[in-house]
């Protein structure tokens, strides 16, 4: 596929979204912010001038973005008054929502619900609030490699357009124009999509890995648009392909097997065993007049972008490992909700604090007297507040915390003890489930570390990850020790406080560099050892040697972390180990 | 509002409907937990559930939707003290949806502040508990609500009572309702004594097959070009639906429960392991419920059988890593101890 196709396709995405509206759901674009994204917005603006583009700022508050109170209007007239939120006031609009890939978990939770029901009730601060608001969304994704909206609002998003590779020569003439999306919109209703067309999306659904409803829903939804921006009442094969590009490859989870030689320039034939294992599910239950599957899965490699599809793969494995990072990082604020009482301090409630009743009129009581004077006239309230006045409640609450476990599965680790590692290592996560704390796993072997799960509570994914850990190779503990680093640092800016559990038999020979010998990588070992130390970081160092040997000491020593020796560390202890730093830490 | 997607015309998902008619049936058993996948229709369903429900008495102007023949001791305090002249009115039943954003004082009821900056008076605004009486509460992506509102939410729905005290008030009203909750079990887990309060479980899953996931498709499709047309069009199911839930409501006390039942279900728990007597109970008033809303008079071993995954599932006793899904060990169990009675 060359970058005119591209931009294509951003043509049809912008005139799809024109003729289906709040029914697509909307548009996650990954762009950076520059002239191709803004050509882009001022097409959609212009194949709907009258339906304005609504920017909603990452960050908006919950109050803001569901309505509440009005606060000014509220102590004026003393009767509570209802502030419209932007949600409700984008009915009818498209909403534009920047930074997408930053939204909180909640903010994300409230998008995601009122493209559900095309409505806005909000239950807050005394009132209940009900609003139409029907809208399309165009999220706009500026994620580096591993940021992306969370998966929640993306699976609604019926298009998924990526326009980072195209440079502004790309961007062509515009497809279509006004009248065709008006026209189209009148039309939309009476597109069919027959039921060999609805087996053909099931199928492609099935080669991709793609098993959400929704995703089939939308991408029917799409093609109907298309069809009618044809002017046409029947879907063709093309919409079908558009669909396909739009709002179904970029979900894919799997690839059609034959693509393991993608990088060839000219997309390979499928082969016929592949096809065969492909079609003999299917066939039974299906009738007879269903399209051959090797023509789906033909069309679906015609369509494949070579170096795009890795691109894809390694983004919906970045979402799906962002998926229980996001929306974390408000845990500071919300020691105003809950914990122990701790007094309380000045404030609007509206950011996200309990109103203090009585200290409130605490603050006002004093004042009534010049107040009632100032005012000069008769108030009918017993008591005259004013926004100065609010009080909001404090809390004290114990941070998070959460455990990253640095598993060496090299091939001396591997050789000797990766089993009993891994036992281990379930042991300890049996205790985080009774702490409810969260845990991450990071291995290393060969000539580098990776994370294997991002921080989660969910520990059948981690004891998954662990238990397909395969050994060998060398030892990088440098670039082990530098990952525990890089994500204690992400945790601590997350505000939960992280422990490291690192298991290893210390005997380093890969250094930074990627250069191997044994000396180097100690050396290197032990400077990384030195700047996680320097940053704060609490851990115990668990010698998974067949004989516990200096190398891991000294290593702990540099760490001045706790050291158990595996052997004698029954689960038991290794448990308690872990539990006494951790008391000590926090 | 949009138009609403009829709930006859969900396709698949048969334990999860089956699961939510159960609970309209018979509130007591303690509300669904409906754990899955994106786009599994989990929020259709539920959603789609509101307009088949059947209506139902309640007293006028009361805040609470008591039941005008209802027990003296289910009422809210006004209701049961004037007892006697009670005027009553006919309304749908509630189903409150609860937003992840809802704040604690909305969700228990507050200190009415307008009545009080206003006229110094002491008054209590009814919450989304009050809300919900009698009626359903949904909490979508329960997992990720903050662990102090869910607590509030299981405690009220297995007392049945809301009581308040907070900002000098002191109340107490009723709250019955089924409190149906769902999420993606990918984002984060409920603590397992959260789950044990849930009567019924289903774990939703996207159908595989094409055939079914073609039906989706077009019904689906049928419905986006014409909501109207669709809704007229399955009416007629939607209101046999709510027909039958209606009468399996009225003959739910006249259901017989065999002794070999109760010994059954006793036993099965046992078999299991599973804590405490709500295992047990839930089972007995699933079984009940399922015999009635199929029209017999006496609960079967066969519907003991039906509802044994949905009622045990989440109750046994977990390792947190143990991947063996719970499904299999109940079957398991079930197989096990039908086989040896004479059916």
């Amino acid at each position: 596929m060359n970058v005119d196709s591209v931009w294509d396709d951003a043509e049809a995405a912008a005139a799809v979204l024109g003729v289906l509206g709040w029914q697509l759901g909307g548009v996650n674009l990954r762009c950076f912010p520059g002239p191709i994204r803004d050509t882009w917005l001022a097409r959609i603006e212009s194949l709907m001038p009258t339906t304005p583009l609504r920017r909603i700022p990452g960050f908006t508050h919950e109050s803001r973005l569901l309505g509440g109170i009005d606060l000014a209007a509220t102590l004026k007239s003393g009767s509570p008054i209802a502030e419209r939120g932007l949600l409700a006031e984008c009915h009818g609009q498209i909403a534009v929502v920047s930074m997408a890939e930053r939204l909180e978990r909640s903010t994300v939770a409230h998008l995601s619900r009122t493209l559900d029901t095309g409505s806005l009730t909000s239950h807050r601060e005394g009132l209940s609030i009900e609003a139409r608001a029907q809208f399309a969304i165009i999220a706009l994704d500026e994620g580096l490699d591993d940021e992306a909206p969370h998966p929640a609002l993306t699976d609604r998003l019926g298009i998924n357009l990526d326009l980072s590779p195209l440079s502004i020569h790309d961007v062509g003439e515009p497809i279509y124009s006004e009248r065709d999306v008006v026209r189209a919109r009148d039309q939309l209703t009476t597109v069919r999509c027959s039921e060999e067309q609805a087996q053909h999306i099931v199928q492609l659904c099935d080669a991709l890995g793609i098993f959400s409803n929704r995703a089939m829903i939308l991408a029917v939804r799409i093609c109907r648009a298309l069809a009618a921006l044809r002017d046409d009442h029947q879907i063709n094969d093309d919409d079908i392909r558009g669909a396909m590009r739009l709002c179904l490859i970029p979900r894919a989870t799997q690839l059609p097997q034959q693509t393991a030689d993608l990088d060839a320039p000219t997309p390979p034939e499928p082969p016929p065993e592949e096809s065969q294992a492909n079609n003999v599910p299917e066939q039974p239950e299906t009738s007879t007049k269903q399209p051959p599957v090797e023509e789906i899965i033909e069309a679906i490699i015609a369509e494949l972008p070579p170096g795009l599809l890795a691109a894809l793969q390694a983004k919906s494995n970045a979402q799906r490992r962002r998926s229980s990072v996001a929306g974390k990082s408000g845990q500071r604020r919300r020691d105003h909700q809950r914990g122990r009482p701790l007094g309380h301090v000045r404030g609007d409630h509206r950011r996200g604090g309990k109103l203090d009743l009585v200290a409130t009129l605490r603050q006002a009581i004093p004042w009534q007297t010049i107040r009632k004077q100032s005012l000069g006239r008769q108030m009918d309230s017993t008591v005259v507040i004013t926004a100065s006045d609010l009080c909001i409640k404090r809390f004290k609450q114990r941070r998070q915390s959460a455990t990253i476990f640095a598993v060496d599965v090299s091939g001396s680790a591997a050789l000797q003890r990766l089993a009993e590692a891994k036992g281990a290592v379930e042991l300890l996560l049996a205790d985080c489930y009774v702490r409810r704390d969260e845990v991450a796993v990071i291995t290393f072997r060969g000539h580098a570390a990776a994370l294997l799960l991002p921080p989660t509570r969910s520990l059948v994914r981690a004891k998954r990850a662990i238990a397909g850990v395969a050994g060998g190779g060398g030892t990088p503990l440098a670039a082990g020790l530098e990952s525990i680093y890089n994500l204690h640092c992400l945790l601590e800016r997350q505000g939960v406080t992280p422990h490291y559990v690192l298991l290893t038999d210390g005997a380093a020979n890969v250094a930074r560099s990627g250069e191997t010998g044994r000396d180097v990588g100690t050396e290197d070992a032990l400077t990384a050892a030195a700047v996680l130390r320097d940053c704060g970081a609490t851990g115990i160092v668990i010698d998974t040697a067949q004989r516990p040997q200096q190398r891991a000491r000294t290593l702990s020593e540099t760490l001045e972390a706790t050291y158990v020796a595996l052997p004698k560390a029954s689960a038991q202890a290794l448990s308690q180990t872990i539990r006494a730093n951790q008391a000590y830490a926090s | 509002m949009g138009a609403v997607y009829p709930f006859t015309a969900i396709i698949g998902q048969e334990s999860m409907k089956q699961a939510l008619i159960l609970a309209a049936v018979d509130p007591h058993i303690g509300g669904v937990l409906v754990f899955g996948e994106r786009g599994t229709g989990k929020s259709t369903s539920i959603r789609a559930l509101a307009s088949t429900l059947p209506r139902i008495n309640v007293v006028a102007n009361c805040r609470y939707q008591c039941d005008p023949e209802g027990p003296r001791l289910g009422l809210c305090g006004q209701c049961s003290d004037n007892k006697g002249t009670v005027k009553a009115k006919r309304q749908a039943l509630p189903v409150v949806d609860l937003p992840l954003g809802a704040t604690e004082d909305r969700v228990v009821g507050a200190l009415d502040i307008e009545r009080a900056l206003h006229h110094g008076e002491k008054v209590f605004e009814p919450g989304l508990l009050a809300a919900a009486n009698r009626g359903f509460l949904y909490v979508d992506e329960v997992n990720l609500l903050e662990d102090h509102i869910v607590d509030t939410l299981l405690d009220v729905a297995a007392s049945g009572e809301n009581l308040v005290e907070r900002e000098g008030l002191s109340i107490r009203h009723p709250a019955r309702f089924v409190l149906v909750g769902s999420g993606n079990p990918e984002e984060g887990e409920l603590r397992p004594q959260l789950l044990d309060r849930f009567g019924l479980s289903v774990d939703v899953k996207t159908p595989k097959d094409v055939a079914t996931r073609v039906d989706i498709i077009l019904a689906r499709d049928e419905f986006d070009r014409d909501p109207e047309a669709f809704e007229r069009r399955w009416r007629r199911k939607e209101n046999a639906l709510r027909r039958r839930i209606e009468l399996a409501r009225g003959r739910l006390d006249d259901i017989d429960m065999p002794a070999e039942i109760l010994e059954l279900a006793a036993s099965l728990c046992i078999t299991l392991g599973t804590d405490g007597l709500r295992g047990e109970l839930t089972l007995i008033r699933a079984a009940r419920a399922t015999a009635a809303l199929n029209g017999r008079d006496s609960a079967s071993i066969a519907d003991l059988k039906a509802v044994a995954p949905m009622v045990l599932r989440h109750r046994l006793r977990r390792d947190p890593l143990d991947e063996s899904s719970s499904d299999v060990r109940v079957e398991r169990a079930i197989e096990a101890l039908f086989n040896q009675e004479p059916v």
